[in-house]
């Protein structure tokens, strides 16, 4: 199924059945952290929540040196060196929490992973509510060994989806009440908790 | 086996020690060879004469300006495009029973100004057809001239040239654009080798002049200069010339006034030791070029026609870098000025090395694993073939570490 909305940012450069890296067609046009991203293997679709981003060198081994002691404004960096573009890139790692198959979704993990250049979509707002309408994907994230702190990410996934939901509240304070029903560490919850309310 | 460091630790202090002594004695050579300059740098008629005529063993440069000449980098224009190429090989292996070889050249395209942008790409080329892998006599009496070693690196060049002239003639007219390739202008390693005419006729007058040719005829509709750039060059063409200067001989004659006398003791050996970048580097200011000196050297007589080499030192930072262009680079006061102030505005974004051949450089390079990779990539296509490659004991003996 392809709407019109669907915002192809990238294609898929490393993947395993849990997660995936997607390199950025455009420098620095990333996904925002926390925000749900897809891609598709064949008539399965894999939903997957952006956990860490990187900018680096193309090449391993080069890396960026200081350039702007002279120039006024970081854009005339670029522009003063206009291979810079080309010579860095811009990925993400993501972790896959759910899939659809024959139109269904379901919040665990895909049969087979995705593939090697699969193209990466930014999840359209209609797509993100569908997905998060019922918190079993909180399960998934949980259950995950991401990069960055498992609470950031949580909190920060749990915000960027409430902004697809007009009751964007009634979403947190249902993600919030899941959560707390899988957590056995108050501690945790409670710091997931307070942050999410603000 | 690695390398016995401790033994060499002993014979680098020894060797640092003789490099501080020496300093002194350099020091006098440069001091003498800037008083030769000052000297005699009006007068140039007598100076451009007595080069012309003299007899050396060594390759001299004839002086275009007055040597002690020194000018400051123009402006660059707005609007500006550098293009280059650079490029590496993967040589005939002639342990394997088949024989090919790689030409990978990089190709970088930069252009500066209001809407700036950057084109960088890399063109691998197999060659492994008959054609490619000799070079044969027109007339079929001369041996054929196997493409391999120097002549593959002289091959490379030519393609570097060849790729780099392609690239200009595809940039959009009015432009006002700088192609540069890294290293000399002077195929020397087709004279210092020997090779026949009709290797020469291939790879310089139908090969590297006819690309400068190529990329000379698109100054009818844009400005295109073409230069090559040699970082810490070795080259003693100047001071040569100042050992001639200083030769007492009005026609000096190496072969008949200086035979008998032990080098070290001839009276031009004053200045012997010290390089063309130690001296300017003392004549020349920060982005100033030097002097243009016309090559003497016997390939550019002979063969390079109108695109007789000239050559500059450009100071940058704390380095001097060699520039050389063709004459008709030289004649025309724009395209001069348009190298001088680009290949220095290159210079300085790229930290003291022109960007543009940085990049180039980067896409070509090819490591020790891409070579091996390369191997296995011939050995699966063969499997496939069901075909057996041959190995050389020795090469198989290398690779078998046995104890």
């Amino acid at each position: 199924m392809v709407t019109q909305k669907e915002k192809r940012i990238g294609e898929v450069i490393a993947t395993a059945t849990a997660t995936f890296t997607t390199q950025c067609y455009q420098l620095y046009e990333l996904p925002p952290l926390g925000s749900l991203v897809k891609t598709r293997n064949e008539k399965l679709e894999l939903f997957a929540v952006v956990a860490n981003a990187t900018t680096t060198g193309l090449e391993p081994g080069r890396k960026a040196i200081a350039r702007g002691k002279d120039e006024e404004s970081e854009e005339a960096i670029y522009k003063s060196n206009p291979q810079l573009e080309k010579l860095l890139k811009s990925e993400f790692e993501t972790l896959v929490i759910g899939h659809r198959i024959d139109g269904k979704i379901n919040h665990f993990l895909p049969p087979v992973p995705a593939r090697i250049h699969s193209f990466v979509y930014v999840c359209p707002v209609e797509e993100v509510k569908e997905f998060s309408q019922s918190p079993g994907f909180i399960n998934i994230l949980l259950n995950t060994n991401p990069t960055l702190p498992q609470n950031e990410l949580i909190i920060t996934c749990l915000h960027q989806m409430s902004f697809a939901h007009e009751d964007s509240h009634q979403f947190l304070v249902t993600a919030g009440k899941h959560l707390a029903r899988l957590l056995g560490d108050y501690n945790q919850l409670k710091s997931i908790l307070e942050r999410i309310e603000h | 086996m690695s390398l016995n460091l401790t033994d060499i630790a002993s014979q680098v202090a020894g060797m640092a020690a003789k490099f501080k002594a020496n300093g002194q004695k350099t020091h006098q050579q440069l001091l003498k060879a800037m008083v030769i300059c000052g000297e005699r740098s009006n007068d140039l008629a007598w100076l451009q004469r007595k080069t012309v005529i003299s007899k050396t063993s060594w390759l001299i440069a004839q002086p275009e300006e007055r040597l002690n000449c020194h000018y400051p980098s123009p402006r660059p224009p707005d609007e500006f495009s550098i293009i280059a190429t650079d490029g590496s090989q993967i040589d005939v292996d002639r342990h394997l029973s088949l024989r090919c070889y790689i030409i990978n050249i990089g190709n970088v395209i930069l252009k500066y100004g209001s809407n700036p942008d950057a084109i960088i790409s890399s063109l691998p080329k197999l060659y492994s057809e008959e054609g490619d892998l000799v070079i044969v006599p027109p007339d079929g009496r001369a041996r054929e001239q196997l493409v391999e070693g120097t002549l593959l690196g002289i091959k490379r060049s030519v393609e570097e040239c060849k790729q780099l002239a392609s690239i200009a003639a595809k940039l959009p007219t009015g432009n006002s654009v700088l192609a540069l390739l890294d290293g000399t202008l002077i195929l020397w390693n087709l004279v210092s080798k020997e090779y026949p005419e009709f290797v020469i006729e291939e790879l310089l007058n139908r090969g590297f002049i006819h690309y400068l040719d190529e990329i000379k005829k698109l100054n009818k509709d844009s400005r295109v200069a073409v230069a090559s750039y040699i970082s810490f060059p070795r080259s003693t063409d100047v001071i040569n010339t100042l050992r001639v200067i200083q030769c007492p001989h009005e026609i000096p004659d190496c072969d008949r006034y200086c035979s008998e006398i032990t080098t070290g003791k001839r009276g031009c050996d004053t200045i012997t030791g010290i390089r063309d970048r130690d001296l300017f580097s003392r004549l020349l200011a920060n982005g100033e070029r030097s002097a243009l000196f016309k090559s003497q050297s016997s390939i550019v007589e002979k063969w390079y026609g109108d695109h007789r080499i000239y050559f500059f030192y450009l100071k940058v930072d704390d380095e001097v870098a060699r520039i050389e262009i063709p004459k008709w680079v030289v004649e025309d006061k724009h395209l001069l000025s348009l190298t001088h102030s680009l290949i220095l505005d290159q210079c300085h974004r790229g930290h003291g090395y022109p960007v543009a051949l940085s990049e180039a450089h980067q896409q070509a390079v090819v490591t020790g694993t891409d070579r091996a990779n390369f191997q296995r990539l011939i050995e699966m296509a063969l499997v496939e073939e069901n075909l057996q490659l041959t190995i050389s004991a020795k090469n198989r003996s290398k690779k078998t570490k046995w104890i």
